[in-house]
């Protein structure tokens, strides 16, 4: 395909740096007619690193992964070892599993809502959002003393308990949060601006969300209800009542609305794993080596399904751990979506899949009719898309 | 001109492979709880026209070039600030292949805000020192 | 007859010899070994007549004497079974499922970057996560690849550029 190269460059470095791309998408006039993928710019090599670390140093490391989702990864690993080990963690640490990865889930869902407005440059909502979100940092933070990077779980257990006195706080703290969702959800069904950017836009049909092998809050707002807390249930989650949102409109706005009744059904898992919530230890003990043995565990992350698996050999480091973070499984899916729609589209299609925001950081756009060099930031192409949307 | 800087600062981020949770808790920190802007500090897009450089994450190879190369873009007088210790030292990534570990081993750092991460309330403080530390330059 | 058993024995009954082991390892894990030349065959049969629709992710493993590969495919989200097989370190090769589990496609690009895995058939295994000036022999999760020397490389490709 000849063409011209428009590169967009995502972050705030300056446009006439020469990179690698990460994005590479082909265009015609206003519309993207292919989108390739580069990612790698946080490759930190993490995989190789845990085979040189004991099993507890690695939950230090797999936290670290990522910062938003780092529950669902230390959660994620420690049953994969649990597994290994073949040992059964306390009843009540299970709750406090549950209890700390569906804070962290509106935590994430609700900076996510912040960081779209903020794609379609409705910047008072990101601000109001991020104030609310405040909320739920302080009940992060209540329970396991730090805002990010809670440090709770542990191979056999949780670390910390969640005594009775922090639950009046919680449930007052939850209640601010669910008045304040219910408020967002009706704006952003409302509000025009919201409406123009989003519907129709970044559409994904089930049968390629299912075939392409998209997972989380962006399978489901193609209206497949699939979700690993309830197909494939751990820590607590068979003991807990829940609704896996679905909505069958397959663009952004569904893929909005899904993350909002999220944080709804969380609230409410918070509230019934506090009433449930059974006595006893919150952790076993468990021994440093491990014999040779594998294991797969999976998570419903934020973003979506969350895989790691485990091969242990005899010693007290593992000899193979693997993990697959739901970005990944919704690139290609992203391509999909990205394929037939507007340039002015591009950021909140790609916002819609929930990235890490570092793992999206630029883009080559290949327009096939003109021959031009042109270079963007993200800024420009935000800017672009409002007034693209002004005119039409 | 260097008290017109001062007084507001114009700082550009770049996260050179974290995990995001310096970038989110730097984020907050221009939210209304915790409202960095009432420094007069404005996060802005161009090395060209920035006096500071945010940098987070432990620097992978990947963006060693680039984060380099916007360094050198900045106009004198420029500070660096090191926001979370994968900047500070590349933390729990020292050993990985494809980490350089720490923003110092390419170019001077002027504040290090260590922390994993560092509380809104800390890159503020560290934002402070740095204000500081361009006051008293600016004096000699 | 549970569905773990139930899949595993559809399996040997199609493949035969071909499937060189099973294991349910506990409810919703199995696992199965297979000879290397029916990884085709088993994934598009698990595909369209098992409705193993969904596929998280492929594994590759380098065990000293040669790589593993997993191919982790999940039937209704739930049921995981981990199709194992072993190819060579010398010459690793499979061929590409991409046009059976369109996912695959990144996994495999993702097994090409850190293991040198050819998938004969993938129309795009251009590197995925590794830097620019990688030098193309090193493949980082191979055993005999310390970190220490990975780093040298890395330094040293750097300086010749």
């Amino acid at each position: 395909m000849s063409g011209s190269m428009i590169k967009v460059i995502f972050g705030p470095q300056h446009p006439a740096l020469k990179e690698p791309e990460r994005f590479i998408l082909n265009t015609e006039g206003e519309y993207v007619v292919n989108a390739k993928v580069r990612i790698g710019y946080i490759h930190r090599g993490i995989e190789k690193a845990m085979e040189n670390r004991t099993y507890l140093q690695n939950i230090y490391l797999s936290e670290r992964i990522c910062g938003i989702c780092s529950d669902a990864h230390t959660t994620c690993y420690v049953q994969a070892i649990e597994e290994l080990l073949g040992v059964e963690v306390p009843p009540r640490a299970k709750y406090i599993r549950v209890i700390v990865a569906e804070l962290e889930r509106i935590h994430s869902h609700l900076l996510w809502v912040g960081v779209a407005a903020h794609e379609i440059g409705f910047d008072t909502l990101f601000m109001y959002v991020w104030r609310d979100r405040e909320i739920v940092m302080d009940l992060l933070e209540q329970v396991s003393g730090n805002r990010v990077h809670y440090a709770m779980n542990t191979i056999g257990g949780v670390r910390r308990d969640i005594a009775g006195e922090k639950s009046p706080k919680m449930l007052k703290g939850l209640s601010l949060l669910e008045e304040k969702t219910k408020q967002y959800i009706e704006m952003i069904r409302k509000e025009q601006t919201i409406l123009k950017r989003t519907i129709g836009v970044g559409m994904l049909s089930k049968s390629d969300a299912l075939k392409l092998g998209a997972v989380g809050p962006t399978l489901r707002a193609s209206g497949v209800k699939r979700d690993v807390r309830k197909d494939d249930p751990y820590a607590a989650y068979d003991e807990i009542s829940f609704n896996v949102v679905t909505n069958d409109g397959c663009d952004c706005f569904a893929r909005i609305i899904v993350r909002c009744e999220e944080i709804l059904e969380s609230i409410n898992m918070i509230r019934e794993a506090l009433k449930k919530m059974p006595g006893g230890e919150i952790r076993v003990k468990v021994k440093p080596s491990i014999p040779p043995a594998e294991a797969i565990s999976r998570v419903e992350a934020p973003r979506g399904e969350l895989f790691y698996y485990a091969r242990s050999n005899g010693t007290d480091k593992p000899e193979r751990i693997k993990v697959r973070t739901p970005t990944l499984a919704n690139i290609v899916p992203l391509c999909k979506m990205l394929v037939g729609g507007y340039i002015a589209d591009v950021p909140i299609v790609l916002a819609g899949i929930d990235p890490c925001f570092a793992c999206m950081d630029r883009v080559l756009i290949v327009d096939s009719r003109k021959e031009e060099k042109r270079v963007w930031d993200l800024n420009e192409l935000r800017r672009y898309g409002k007034e693209w949307y002004g005119r039409h | 001109m260097k008290w017109a800087r001062k007084k507001s600062p114009w700082i550009i981020h770049f996260n050179t492979g974290g995990c995001n949770g310096c970038d989110i808790e730097l984020l907050a920190a221009l939210t209304p709880r915790y409202d960095v802007e009432r420094f007069g500090m404005l996060l802005k897009g161009s090395p060209r026209h920035a006096d500071v450089l945010a940098v987070t994450g432990p620097v992978t190879l990947q963006v060693k070039d680039r984060l380099v190369r916007i360094y050198e873009q900045m106009p004198e007088p420029k500070y660096v600030i090191a926001i979370g210790s994968c900047a500070v030292s590349g933390a729990p990534f020292w050993d990985c292949y494809n980490v350089i570990g720490g923003v110092d081993k390419l170019f001077p750092v002027d504040v290090y805000v260590p922390g994993c991460p560092p509380r809104p309330e800390a890159i503020i403080e560290g934002f402070a020192k740095l204000l500081q530390k361009m006051e008293e330059e600016k004096r000699e | 007859m549970s569905r773990e058993e139930e899949v595993l024995e559809k399996l040997k009954e199609k493949f035969g010899e071909g499937i060189l082991g099973v294991n349910i390892q506990r409810q919703r894990r199995i696992f199965a070994e297979i000879d290397r030349s029916l990884l085709r065959e088993v994934l598009s049969y698990l595909r369209k007549e098992l409705n193993f629709d969904h596929i998280s992710t492929i594994t590759g493993y380098d065990y000293g004497d040669g790589i593993e590969l997993i191919y982790h495919l999940a039937y209704e989200d739930s049921l995981e079974l981990s199709v194992k097989l072993k190819i060579s370190r010398e010459k690793p090769e499979a061929d590409s499922v991409s046009d059976i589990y369109p996912a695959a496609a990144i996994y495999e690009r993702e097994v090409h970057d850190l293991l040198g895995v050819e998938f004969k058939g993938n129309p795009d295994l251009s590197p995925l996560i590794l830097p620019d000036e990688w030098p193309a022999e090193l493949r980082p999760l191979r055993k005999d690849e310390k970190l220490e020397d990975i780093k040298s490389a890395i330094e040293a490709e750097a300086e010749r550029r």
